[in-house]
């Protein structure tokens, strides 16, 4: 029986938000953004000693499961988050959430727990997709032409990190027999050259997750987005991105005193860039940010050493969650208290930064790019083809005298008929005498 | 097997497929007004002495009928093989196509002309595709091709009179040619019978004087290139259901009696003599079909297509295979069936629309769709394209010249297959759209229309019942002894 | 009654006689014609269904009928044939319902009809032919019969398309012809056999067979639509949407690509196409064909031009698939055939009710039209999505077979053409969905019909709907026992078991 009720919830976890996502589905319940939370909020309280299935029809063999440790934190902590998220969504006076934005929000959430509960690397990244798909879809609805570009930016970085990872399950596959976290961490600690995965794995998350260097995105997000945004920003894509590091690679099983230097050294970097640049910030609303990438060069720090230290990392592995949920936690804090603070009527008026931000180099340079490309095709290699097929055309032309060959030849024949008939004849017979 | 099934075989078929046009033709003279039915009768008895003839054959093997019962070297002798009753397969249901076509084609005052002209002519080919010997062939061959003329210039009008003018021109020309060709073999070897002949001829000088003669003329008369220039005019000018049998039949008479002499009389023929024939049918392939895109008038382009046609049937000579032979005997019963079609097709179109030019199609394939089926059908068949007879006619000329080595001549057929396509599918291409000169439309019989969608689907259907076909074709083997693996 | 012998014959008379019929029926009978096309929809799917019970349980069905002496017309029903029949019979039943909707109170439905379920009897005829003669006669069979409904609509651009359509094909089907009686006078036999039956032929024809692989390949690429026979494909979008969904993007391309498949598998056999070295060439194909037409594409702004290309650029994954001399990427091949087709007629059906409902027919004209139709939308969304790769839709299990089986051959760059095409079209279809979705809709639509409260016709909205479903469903249950995903794999252990 307990089998059975553990089950149908951990299925409905994920489920129950996608279903709501439907307008038509949900048309007549009330509240339905905190309905959607209801089975995973009824899965933490009712089973403390944690469940898990199998669907090896599903997909190429998935499943999912929840532990009785750290899982059952992170599932609460993304509950009390996305709780919040909702009334904050809710209660926003400037932009009040309507019918679509209640949509896409149900699609991240769905995708948001399907990740927690994920127990293999395909489902971990379906999940991880349609969150990320739902996220940006979050982001652009309703807003203006910054809101558009920054989330123009996270898209492409989505889709390259997309494209990353797919490439690292594919090589976790060809390895490995299953696609479990335990198998296939395992198959590529022990193999001799683990160096393409690791690193596929590492950059893809490091730009979902928006790890210095590869933050680039994180700010410009921060700026122009609304504030129950902000902290599902702050909180879920981040914070997923640091769980899927710690789920996808093979920390306190493998020792790479080399790399995990580096790493460390980055962290170390991005801790002191977000504290230099986030002092020098004079918008309140981008303190959250810079926030998020100490917390993530915290995280980071941490990773280098376990790369360096399996022990270590074994011994303290736990922290490592925890420090995922403070991150979050943390962040969910600032941002709440910076909206509280700007929607109370004296709060000191601050300066704001021009709206209109030039876009970052990236932007320019990509933007060039493209503006190129797409002027050759739409205009230069069009005229090259027409050109050439005028040039085909005028040759075409120029074979038409066959019309006026051939007339001549049809009346060439109708004059000289005997004198043709007697010349076939003569070859006929000198053929026969030959 | 019962008594009566037995019996039938016995009555002298292959006479009365003879006689009976012939009693047709003077019946329908002497009772003008009563000329429809009567000649629609005789086509359905014909068609009925073919079927018996055919029993006839497949119970009994080839047969020999003494005339008069005054057998070889001083009477007629009439033969019947496979390929003979295949030839006459075809003349009875093409003859019978186009009785049906014809009733609702001619008015009363030009019918009066046309069925004795029309069974007259169906006698003349009957004999010559049974005739054993070869100025038997000669008489017949003449008579076929005076019938011919008078029913070109039975249209009346500078056109038809031209073209009929130049057809007796060169018909007559033909003829001259095979008959000094003739009277120099009787010189030689003292008898005329195809039999005693082959027995008796050997490579000589006068021999091949007579055999060039003999293939020239009948080059002339089959309309290979390059003496074809009579044929687009002649057939274009015709009306529709002459076109048809001229197309059809007539010129396949000629290309019957130069397989016959090929294969009976002059086996020590060299191969440089087949190469030049195999020549000038490429050279056929490649003018009509490049002639045929030119036209702007449906009618022509369907004549130039026959002359592209007939080039195939040549391919065979130097291919000189069981298969070869095969594929050009395809070529010949899939084009009687399929021309028929078309010209029929294009007969409709000149009765609804008063023109067929091209371009100004209109829609037709809203007006007229048995028409356009029929046309697309039969342009199936011509360009090669499965399920058709010609489709097995191509894969059987493919098939040997790959076998043989000589794969240019598979190089033509397929060019000709394309030229063949481009021009049918201009044509049902236009069939689609609006035309921008308007004209009146007059209505079209139903039995014009289905007897042109029928004859369409006969030329599919020759494509599907090929073995049985084969079957009929080996009686009396006359390909047999003939072909080495060259 | 011979079962065995019969039911490939009623398989192919299901959808034939009721075209024959419906050539005769008056324009006014709209009940009649419509129930003869579903009927015979209906009955070919369940024929299909009990043919793949039986093969699933070892069952025969052959039927011969003799056609020239030495060849037969041969139909025969083996797992490879049964794959594409089970795809054109469902994909046929949910496009009638579409076209039925669509050409409402258009002229000349009969005839229309008429030719469609003619070529539905042709690509069924190229599924179950047995020998390369039976297959080159329903190939040809397909080239005449799609014909008459490109040029459906008589206007002079129509006209062009169909001229153009017809060059490349008919000398597509003349190679195809050449290559065919080549090989017979070599080989002696045309039957498809698995592993190939011209291994046994002694060294010295090598050359000779690779012409002929050569002639039969391109003859087979023309419809296939791989680069530089593609020029036909985006001309062929004037035809009215159904014959666009069905036939350029599910029935004659994949009739082209099926071709090759059974080319590869059933008449040279993948290991000695191997030892011939015709594979790298032809792979080789298959990529620049992939990157080229998601290039074109993205340059494209009329809708159906740039679904066109990206017909082009999918199918020759089939090709790539199949040429990577290995059974994991064959299986990402074949079971591409179905989850492009499922996809790609998603796309087109809501192409089509964009253009039906609104006189849409530019990317540029679809601003903010999520709103005013957004089921049609989210179907066209979970395709797009799904041809993009994104998990767990039909085009992620296509491209992780392929990408797997392309390191399991040792065939690395494999990996970065199907990075870069996962990008381009990623490049071309995120655009859409965004204008769809979150840009203000311009004032008018182009040409709006209203349907009442619905958003479009039951008719226009329900094919769509099933098969993003489909597109859904053959991706999440790609491991179930019934799904495509696990017949292709079926198929591949027959050609590549020692």
């Amino acid at each position: 029986m307990n089998a059975i009720v553990g089950v149908s919830l951990l299925v409905l976890t994920p489920l129950l938000p996608l279903l709501l996502a439907f307008p038509a589905l949900r048309s007549r319940l009330p509240q339905p953004c905190y309905i959607a939370l209801l089975p995973a909020f009824i899965l933490l309280l009712a089973l403390p000693q944690g469940a898990s299935i199998d669907l090896p029809w599903l997909l190429l063999g998935s499943g999912l499961g929840i532990d009785s440790g750290v899982g059952r934190l992170l599932l609460a902590i993304a509950v009390l988050l996305w709780m919040v998220a909702a009334h904050l969504l809710h209660t926003a006076k400037d932009e009040p959430a309507d019918d679509r934005v209640t949509s896409y929000y149900l699609l991240t959430l769905a995708g948001n727990l399907g990740t927690v509960l994920a127990t293999d690397l395909v489902g971990f990244f379906t999940f991880s997709t349609l969150m990320g798909y739902g996220f940006y879809a979050l982001l652009v609805v309703g807003g203006d032409e910054a809101r558009w570009r920054a989330a123009r930016t996270y898209l492409v970085v989505l889709i390259v990190a997309d494209l990353m990872l797919f490439e690292a399950v594919l090589i976790a596959a060809a390895a490995a027999g299953g696609l479990h976290f335990e198998a296939v961490c395992q198959v590529v600690s022990q193999s001799t050259s683990p160096g393409l995965y690791l690193s596929m794995v590492l950059v893809g998350f490091a730009l979902k997750a928006g790890i210095w260097p590869l933050h680039f995105w994180l700010l410009p997000l921060f700026r122009a987005s609304r504030p129950a945004v902000a902290l599902l920003l702050g909180a879920v894509p981040i914070a997923t991105a640091l769980l899927g590091l710690v789920r996808w690679l093979p920390l306190g099983e493998i020792s790479l005193p080399m790399l995990g230097l580096i790493i460390m050294g980055a962290g170390v970097a991005a801790m002191l860039y977000a504290i230099l640049a986030g002092v020098r910030q004079a918008q309140l609303k981008m303190l959250p940010a810079y926030a998020a990438i100490f917390a993530t060069g915290v995280f980071t720090t941490a990773m280098g050493a376990g790369l360096g230290d399996p022990d270590a990392w074994n011994r303290y592995a736990d922290f490592a969650y925890l420090l995922i949920v403070s991150l979050g936690l943390g962040v969910a804090l600032l941002v709440v208290s910076i909206g509280w603070l700007q929607a109370r009527p004296y709060s000191p008026a601050m300066p704001e930064k021009q709206a209109a931000d030039s876009a970052p180099w990236f932007e320019c340079w990509l933007g060039a790019i493209a503006r190129w490309a797409v002027q050759m095709g739409v205009d230069t290699l069009p005229r090259l083809r027409a050109a050439w097929l005028a040039k085909v055309g005028a040759l075409w032309q120029a074979a038409r005298a066959w019309h006026r060959a051939l007339d001549g030849g049809e009346r060439f024949l109708q004059r000289w008929v005997c004198a043709v008939t007697l010349f076939l004849l003569l070859g006929i017979v000198v053929v026969f005498i030959a | 097997m019962p008594d009566v099934l037995l019996s039938i075989a016995d009555i002298p078929w292959g006479v009365m497929t003879i006689v009976l046009p012939l009693a047709g033709a003077m019946s329908s003279f002497l009772w003008p007004r009563r000329a429809l039915p009567l000649g629609l009768a005789t086509a359905l008895a014909i068609v009925i002495c073919v079927a018996g003839l055919g029993w006839q054959l497949v119970q009994q093997g080839a047969q020999r009928y003494a005339v008069g019962g005054w057998g070889a070297p001083l009477g007629i002798d009439l033969y019947a093989d496979g390929l003979s009753l295949l030839m006459l397969m075809m003349t009875a249901v093409v003859g019978l196509g186009i009785s049906i076509y014809s009733c609702g084609y001619f008015n009363l005052e030009r019918a009066r002309y046309f069925w004795p002209l029309w069974m007259f002519l169906w006698a003349a080919l009957n004999a010559l595709f049974l005739s054993a010997d070869i100025f038997n062939l000669y008489v017949t061959l003449e008579l076929l091709g005076l019938a011919a003329v008078a029913l070109v210039a039975l249209a009346g009008g500078a056109d038809a009179l031209t073209g009929a003018m130049r057809y007796l021109l060169v018909s007559l020309l033909g003829s001259l040619c095979y008959l000094l060709g003739v009277t120099l073999l009787y010189h030689s070897f003292g008898s005329v019978d195809i039999a005693i002949l082959a027995e008796r001829v050997e490579s000589s000088p006068t021999v091949w004087a007579a055999m060039g003669l003999m293939i020239t003329g009948l080059l002339l008369k089959t309309a290979l290139f390059p003496l074809h220039f009579w044929l687009p005019s002649a057939h274009a000018s015709a009306p529709a259901p002459v076109s048809a049998l001229l197309s059809a039949l007539v010129v396949k008479a000629s290309f019957y009696i130069l397989l016959r002499l090929w294969l009976e009389l002059f086996p020590f023929a060299s191969a440089a003599l087949a190469q030049l024939l195999g020549l000038l049918g490429a050279a056929a392939v490649l003018w009509g079909g490049l002639q045929a895109l030119r036209q702007t008038q449906l009618k022509m382009l369907i004549a130039y297509s026959t002359v592209a046609q007939l080039g195939y049937l040549f391919l065979a000579f130097p291919l000189a295979s069981i298969t070869g032979w095969t594929g050009a005997l395809y070529v010949l019963l899939s084009h009687a069936a399929a021309k028929t079609a078309m010209f029929m097709a294009a007969g409709n179109i000149l009765y609804f629309g008063g023109h067929d030019r091209i371009v100004d199609l209109d829609r037709v394939v809203q007006h007229l769709p048995l028409t356009i089926t029929a046309f697309a059908l039969a342009g199936i068949s011509i360009m090669g394209l499965p399920p058709s007879g010609g489709f097995i006619a191509k894969w059987l000329l493919l098939e040997a010249a790959i076998l043989s080595g000589q794969w240019w001549w598979g190089i033509v057929l397929i060019l000709g297959g394309l030229l063949s396509a481009a021009w049918v599918f201009k044509v049902v291409g236009y069939a689609f759209t609006r035309s921008e000169v308007p004209h009146e439309a007059r209505a079209v019989p139903a039995a014009m229309e289905w007897t042109a969608l029928l004859m369409a689907m006969v030329a599919i259907l020759l494509g599907l019942f090929v073995p049985w076909l084969l079957a009929l074709m080996e009686i009396g083997l006359p390909f047999g002894g003939v072909g080495s693996a060259g | 009654m011979n079962w065995g012998a019969a039911l490939p014959l009623f398989v192919l008379a299901s959808s034939l006689l009721p075209g024959l019929v419906i050539f005769f029926l008056p324009e006014e009978r709209v009940a009649i014609r419509s129930t003869l096309n579903l009927v015979g929809a209906a009955l070919k799917l369940v024929l299909a269904g009990v043919m793949v019970w039986g093969i699933f349980h070892g069952s025969h069905f052959e039927t011969r009928l003799p056609l020239l002496p030495g060849l037969d017309l041969l139909l025969r029903a083996d797992p490879l044939s049964m794959l594409f029949v089970g795809l054109s019979s469902i994909l046929w039943l949910v496009t009638t319902v579409y076209a039925i909707g669509y050409l409402e109170g258009s002229p000349n439905r009969s005839r229309f009809f008429g030719f469609f379920s003619l070529c539905v009897t042709a690509t069924v005829g190229v599924a179950l032919a047995g020998n390369l003669i039976t297959f080159l006669l329903f190939y040809e069979l397909l080239t005449l019969a799609t014909y008459p409904l490109i040029v459906h609509r008589g206007t002079e651009v129509a006209r062009r398309a169909g001229r153009t359509y017809l060059i490349y094909t008919v000398a597509g089907g003349t190679l195809l012809l050449i290559g065919t009686v080549w090989l017979y006078t070599l080989a002696g036999t045309l039957e498809f056999t698995p592993r190939g039956f011209l291994s046994t032929l002694d060294g010295a024809s090598s050359t000779a067979l690779v012409i002929i692989f050569v002639l039969l390949i391109a003859g087979l690429g023309v419809k296939a639509a791989l680069i530089p026979l593609h020029g036909w494909l985006p001309q062929a979008m004037v035809a009215p949407a159904p014959v666009s969904a069905l036939l350029h993007a599910v029935a004659v391309v994949k009739a082209g690509a099926f071709g090759i498949v059974r080319v590869i598998y059933d008449v040279y056999g993948i290991q000695f196409s191997a030892t011939l070295g015709v594979t790298l060439p032809l792979a080789i194909v298959a990529a620049v064909t992939i990157i080229y037409g998601s290039m074109r594409a993205l340059f494209q702004d009329d809708l159906k031009r740039r679904l066109a290309f990206s017909t082009v650029s999918q199918v020759a994954y089939i090709v790539l698939g199949i040429t990577i001399v290995g059974p994991i990427a064959a299986v990402g091949g074949l079971v591409h055939l179905v989850h492009q087709g499922v996809m790609k007629i998603t796309l087109f059906f809501c192409a089509g009710n964009l253009a039906e409902t609104l006189g849409i027919h530019k990317v540029s004209e679809m601003n903010g039209v999520g709103r005013r139709m957004p089921w049609t939308m989210a179907a066209f969304t979970i395709a797009a999505f799904g041809m993009i790769g994104v998990p767990p839709l039909a085009g992620f299990i296509s491209k992780w077979y392929l990408g797997l089986g392309a390191l399991d051959a040792g065939q690395g760059w494999v990996i970065f053409i199907l990075a870069g095409s996962s990008l381009l079209n990623a490049g071309y279809f995120l655009p859409i969905l965004y204008a769809a979705w979150f840009k203000t809709p311009a004032d008018a639509w182009p040409a709006e019909r209203s349907f009442g409260r619905r958003e479009t016709a039951w008719a226009l909205l329900a094919p769509p709907l099933v098969t993003a479903f489909l597109t859904l469903a053959v991706g999440l249950l790609a491991s179930a026992p019934f799904s495509p995903l696990q017949w292709a794999r079926f198929i591949t252990t027959l050609e590549y078991a020692e």
